[in-house]
């Protein structure tokens, strides 16, 4: 560990440095390029993305507040942004098992009037070739690795080493990674971001505040048949096959144009059953027949999975410290009363470029300098749209209807309320099967024990959905999940959790097998993972660390 | 000089998104594109003999469409130095022939060639996944006129000379090369690097220079269709013939084991014959003019390839393919075949059985082991002095090399790894002239979905036939035939290479061909190095069964198996009775080398894998699992209704 976090004589020097290529790292360095030219400063900027394009990683549902985007392009670039199309139809849907109930009203936040469907991967790209033009420095194919510091200061971060196998040893065709060092680093690595997380732990920025806790969404695309699919319509459901105050979460259905349905469903991390498995309750939604319905004779065409930090205000950690910044999921910017993130990772990206060249110019790029960052957040909307539904995630611990009372009081309160459940990590609320057993509920099997037979036509099994989403990973790498304590992982994780992390993980990454002696070991398919890191958050013990892999590795999403 | 490294790339659609335009030819528009895998595999052999020689330059030169530049890229993030791309709207439809002329104009124009520059190496892939000829690296050396090294897997340099390690079947070879020479390189060897940020951002600022055909002063004659002897006058799909599988699956090994061996004896599904449809006979227009374009060549030249004293399996199989087209061509047309080694004149008797009408023999102990050079240059003579108007080789790893630069010579294309041969004609509707009669050589392509047909107009017709394609014919031991003893004269030139050694494992690629039973793994039986396929063999064999393993490619790129025991496109072609495919996803390269089994046994974890669609009998389960319950029922009997000899 020591010298991977070292600097080594392969270095490359740039005044900023971006982690990631989503919507807040590629919205930070069109902010910055835009502004370096408008005062006439000659400054590099450099953003790595870890998936094999611009792209390749983004996942979301999307319906995106564009408004936000009038504040980073100028109007032909807006009117060029390739949304989808504009929601014209939006309804809330109860589900019961067998029927269905529209709500006659919305709940507040969640009107969609003025928005727009998107490929967020779409919008990604075309932010991509914008900033390119600007200056920008993209290099995808390239996964950090690690955060270089100096006296506990971050000076920028190290790719991953290349050519090395299972065990670590070097190839011959051994490369290592190169040092990337940065007047500032801007994480915006999303959800969970690994870096993000190292840093957060190592400088002690989440003191004070409450866990940062997430939901785990599925999402699918599906062509449908032509002349069948209503452009612009969004539907959000909540109820089956999620259990009230059990489980938190809804599924989405949105009509994309060309005949294309984006549907999902998300599921807070913070269940009881150690056997809970989204993947496949995602699949047992779409055996509702209202959903059923709406994808009789499509196609699926990609499959993908995400995290969402759900935490909102009180889990935001401290997000910037000497010459570092956090911006969009990975500082957890995202309106879970809203469901959406999207224009908070966008606007946190120009805080963030304006922030940052406060500090360029005056050549202070400390911890107390880049506090301007802060402020700039707080008079924002981002501020104005979390701090009032700062408890909203909290008390949907109590279900729709409690939860739903003691929403509507913090309307009238700007956020405060009593009886706040306090927020743990995820992983925290998972009960040993034995423990969940003697509960007297019923595991996630015993619900759905007719509903987990997949007919590959409208359900699908882990391994089937992970090959539409075009995953790959070099074989010849150390595996990029580690397990913390072998030992324990055996006594605890697997013989009192019963691996929990198999039932949870979308992309069956990790099994649970029975050997001919009875011995029940992991087998750990790295390879299928979709980089949701579920299983950095969930997996009880915290037993799991996700890590980058090589840059390029991963999901290859298309339209998602 | 310093010492220059060149390597040879082509940029390949992802083999699973390769479409052919109407034209017959690929279409490179619509698919995402990659550096040929065996490419990247010689560009990083570059580098590997970089790391030992500082002052070495790399350059990296292709041919191809502007959007190559992407590779070319690629290479100069990887660590090359400079890149030349020949571009030219011109190239399009260049067969083999042409673009090895064209590479290797582009060199001389660089400055590298005999007389000029000679301090080079040039790195070029074995072959590439769109065209699966190998035939490049041997015509650009042959037009350059230096030494050559194929199949390739690593190669170090040392005082001057190259040091190769090649792979032939059944073992390995040492080769010593002086410079400049080629090596074209397997994917077994080292893996390509990734290229690091600092390359790319290196590469980014690297210009790459593109030349057009004018640029080298290279004749528009020469290039494209025009300069391509051999044309794609057909292409035509392939469709599996075997009938639907017999799946087992349960929730224990034992269960499915059993429930198993039930449906073994139960036996097979098999497929209702159709009807074959008469084939359509094409009309002849009668105002076409006929031309005979052999101008007096006749006969049908072969290769009867001498290892470890013995006539190779191959070599005789060729000549089921020679026999037949002089049976259809004019009458007295003579199969000759060449027989070259030391001590080897009583082997020719062995060939008239099998079908040749005339034997020539070169004993020479200077010629004891095969090298391109010598075996290349006597071909060159025979091939003046006889005039044949058909050469078949065997698509061995030393056939495939030989072909193309004896092609070279005689200003000839080859058309590789071919299936079926037959004779025909060709009709040219434009210019109303009918070509008759024409070697029609039918090859496998775009991953065995498709078969072409090529053409070639210039004699001989070269072609390469498939190991294992061909039936080995029935041996006659009262055929006769002639025996010409022949001593060419070959210069200091034609040895400038050397074999420092030859190592033939155990692996002989007899034993494969004769085995009742194959037990093929794959990937999904790397964990245990394959011990649980080789341990099934063994009970087999126990059981008196003539048994062998043997796996796919990605096994023998992990170097777990030797080459010479890989079945499928770039391997062996094999056809037991019974053929055992344990975690084998069936990629088409591999079906294409064990389809002709009479009876397949898939068995894998994966239901999904595709070669579950190309078996008799599938059993879902894990390696480790079902293959010890099954080698347990071996022992205790089971042979797979084969009967114990």
């Amino acid at each position: 560990m020591d010298y991977k976090n070292k600097i080594n004589d392969n270095i490359i020097s740039t005044d900023v440095l971006i982690i990631g290529g989503g919507p807040a790292g590629l919205s930070t360095a069109i902010s910055l390029a835009n502004k370096f030219k408008k005062k006439k400063l000659n400054k590099r900027i450099i953003l790595l993305e870890k998936g094999v394009n611009i792209g390749s990683h983004i996942l979301s549902g999307a319906v995106i507040r564009p408004n936000v985007f009038k504040e980073l392009l100028n109007t032909s670039e807006y009117n060029d942004l390739p949304f989808d199309c504009k929601v014209t139809k939006d309804k809330i849907l109860k589900l019961n098992e067998y029927s269905s109930m529209s709500l006659p009203f919305h709940p507040p936040y969640m009107s969609n009037d003025g928005n727009y469907i998107a490929s967020l991967g779409e919008i990604c790209k075309y932010l991509s070739t914008l900033a390119i033009k600007k200056g920008v420095e993209i290099y995808s194919s390239f996964a950090a690795d690690s955060i270089l510091y100096k006296d506990n200061k971050v000076i920028g971060v190290k790719t991953k080493d290349t050519g090395v196998n299972h065990n670590g040893e070097k190839q011959k065709n051994f490369q290592e990674g190169s040092s990337v060092i940065a007047n500032i680093t801007i994480l915006a690595e999303g959800s969970r971001g690994s870096l993000t997380k190292e840093l957060i732990k190592k400088l002690n920025l989440d003191s004070n505040k409450e866990a940062q806790i997430y939901s785990l969404g599925i999402k699918e695309l599906w062509q449908m048949p032509k002349d069948s699919v209503d452009e612009g319509s969004v539907i959000h459901t909540f109820g089956y096959p999620l259990k009230d105050k059990e489980e938190f979460g809804g599924g989405f259905i949105y009509g994309l144009k060309n005949d294309k349905l984006a549907i999902g469903l998300a599921v807070g991390l913070d269940y009881a059953d150690p056997s809970f498995d989204i993947h496949a309750a995602m699949q047992i939604w779409k055996t509702h027949p209202d959903i059923k319905k709406l994808l009789n004779g499509g196609k699926l065409l990609e499959f993908g999975a995400k995290t969402l930090p759900e935490g909102g205000y009180n889990s935001i950690p401290k997000y910037y410290d000497h010459n570092v910044l956090i911006v969009g999921d990975s500082a957890g910017f995202l309106s879970t009363a809203r469901l959406k993130g999207i224009h908070l990772a966008v606007r946190s990206g120009i805080c963030a470029a304006d922030a940052s060249i406060k500090a360029l110019e005056k050549n202070d790029t400390s911890n107390d300098s880049l506090k301007y960052y802060e402020e700039l957040i707080n008079n924002s909307f981002i501020y104005k749209e979390l701090y009032p539904t700062r408890n909203f995630r909290a008390v949907m611990k109590d279900g729709m209807i409690v939860g739903g009372f003691k929403t509507a009081i913090q309307l009238l309160t700007n956020g405060a309320c009593m009886f706040i459940p306090n927020k743990k990590d995820d992983y925290k609320h998972t009960l040993k099967s034995k423990n969940f057993k003697n509960s007297n509920k019923k595991t996630f099997k015993e619900r759905f024990i007719n509903k987990l037979d997949f007919d590959k036509i409208l359900t699908f099994d882990k391994v089937t959905s992970v090959y539409f989403s075009n995953t790959t990973h070099d074989e010849v790498q150390v595996p990029h999940l580690h397990i913390k304590d072998n030992n324990k992982f055996q006594d605890e994780n697997i013989e009192q959790y019963n691996l929990s992390c198999e039932s949870f993980c979308p992309a069956e990454v990790y099994e649970l097998h029975t050997n001919m002696n009875g011995e029940k070991r992991l087998r750990l398919h790295f390879e299928n993972c979709v980089h949701c890191k579920t299983c950095d958050i969930k997996e009880p013990n915290s037993a799991i660390t996700w890590t980058t892999p090589y840059g390029g590795d991963g999901p290859d999403y298309n339209y998602m | 000089m310093p010492l220059t490294i060149i390597s040879l790339l082509k940029q390949v659609p992802l083999p699973s998104e390769m479409r052919m335009g109407e034209d017959g030819l690929m279409d490179r528009t619509k698919a995402k594109s990659i550096i040929n895998i065996d490419c990247s595999y010689a560009l990083e052999a570059g580098l590997q003999i970089k790391k030992e020689h500082a002052n070495a330059k790399l350059i990296v030169c292709s041919m191809g469409p502007p959007s190559f530049e992407e590779s070319l890229k690629k290479a100069i993030a990887m660590g090359y130095d400079e890149a030349y791309l020949l571009s030219d709207r011109k190239l399009g439809g260049s067969d083999t022939y042409a673009t090895g002329l064209a590479l290797s104009t582009m060199l001389k124009h660089l400055g590298f060639a005999k007389g000029l520059n000679e301090n080079f190496i040039i790195v070029a892939g074995r072959q590439t996944s769109d065209g699966d000829t190998a035939h490049v690296p041997s015509q650009v050396s042959e037009n350059l006129d230096i030494a050559q090294a194929t199949f390739v897997e690593t190669a170090i340099l040392k005082d001057n000379y190259i040091q190769a390690k090649r792979i032939i079947e059944g073992g390995y070879q040492l080769i010593s090369l002086g410079l400049p020479c080629t090596l074209s390189f397997t994917p077994t060897g080292i893996s390509p690097r990734r290229a690091n940020l600092k390359g790319v951002i290196k590469a980014k600022n690297t210009n790459i220079t593109i030349f057009s055909i004018d640029d080298i002063n290279l004749s528009h004659k020469n290039v494209g269709l025009s300069g391509s002897p051999t044309i794609v006058s057909k292409v035509t799909s392939i469709k599996s013939q075997r009938a639907e599988i017999i799946m087992t699956n349960g929730h224990n090994q034992k269960d499915i084991i059993s429930s198993f061996i039930q449906n073994i004896q139960k036996g097979k599904n098999i497929l209702e014959e159709k009807q074959k449809k008469e084939p359509k006979i094409k009309k002849r227009p009668d105002d076409f003019e006929v031309i005979d374009f052999r101008k007096g060549a006749k006969g049908i030249l072969t290769w009867a390839e001498v290892v470890n004293q013995q006539i190779s399996r191959p070599s005789l199989e060729v000549l089921t393919p020679a026999r037949y087209l002089a049976n259809k061509l004019d009458k007295d047309t003579k199969v000759i075949t060449l027989l070259i080694g030391e001590d080897i004149e009583h082997l020719a008797t062995t060939l008239i059985e099998h079908g040749s009408d005339e034997v020539i023999v070169v004993d020479d102990k200077k010629l004891k082991e095969y090298q391109i050079l010598p075996f290349a240059s006597i071909f060159e003579k025979i091939i003046k002095e006889r005039n044949p108007e058909i050469a078949l080789f065997a698509a061995t790893t030393a056939g495939r090399e030989l072909a193309p630069r004896i092609g070279v010579k005689v200003k000839g294309g080859v058309t590789a790894d071919c299936t079926e041969l037959e004779i025909g004609e060709y009709i040219n509707k434009k210019e109303k002239i009918i070509y008759s009669p024409i070697l029609e050589s039918k090859r496998p392509t775009y991953g065995e979905s498709k078969l072409a047909t090529i053409l070639g107009f210039v004699c001989p017709q070269i072609s390469t036939a498939r190991a294992g394609t061909f039936k080995v014919p029935t041996q006659d031991k009262q055929r006769k035939g002639t025996i010409i003893i022949y001593k060419p004269r070959l210069s200091k030139e034609d040895f400038q290479s050397k074999i420092i050694q030859t190592v033939i494992g155990e692996s002989g690629l007899q034993s494969l061909f004769e085995a009742d039973i194959i037990v093929s793994g794959g990937r999904g039986t790397t964990k245990d190095n394959m011990e649980l396929v080789k341990q099934l063999v063994d009970a087999l064999q126990k059981q008196n069964i003539n048994a062998q393993w043997a796996s796919s490619r990605p096994i023998v790129d992990e170097g777990i198996a030797p080459y010479a025991r890989q079945i499928g496109q770039t391997g062996k072609t094999v056809r037991p009775k019974i053929y055992i495919a344990i975690g084998i996803s069936g990629a088409v390269q591999h079906i294409a080398g064990m389809k002709e089994s009479e009876t397949i046994i898939a068995i894998n974890h994966n239901a999904k894998e595709a070669i579950f669609s190309n078996a008799d009998f599938g059993i879902i389960g894990e390696y480790e699992d079902i293959i010890p319950e099954l080698i347990s029922q071996v022992n205790n009997g089971f042979t797979f209704g084969l009967e114990n000899k």
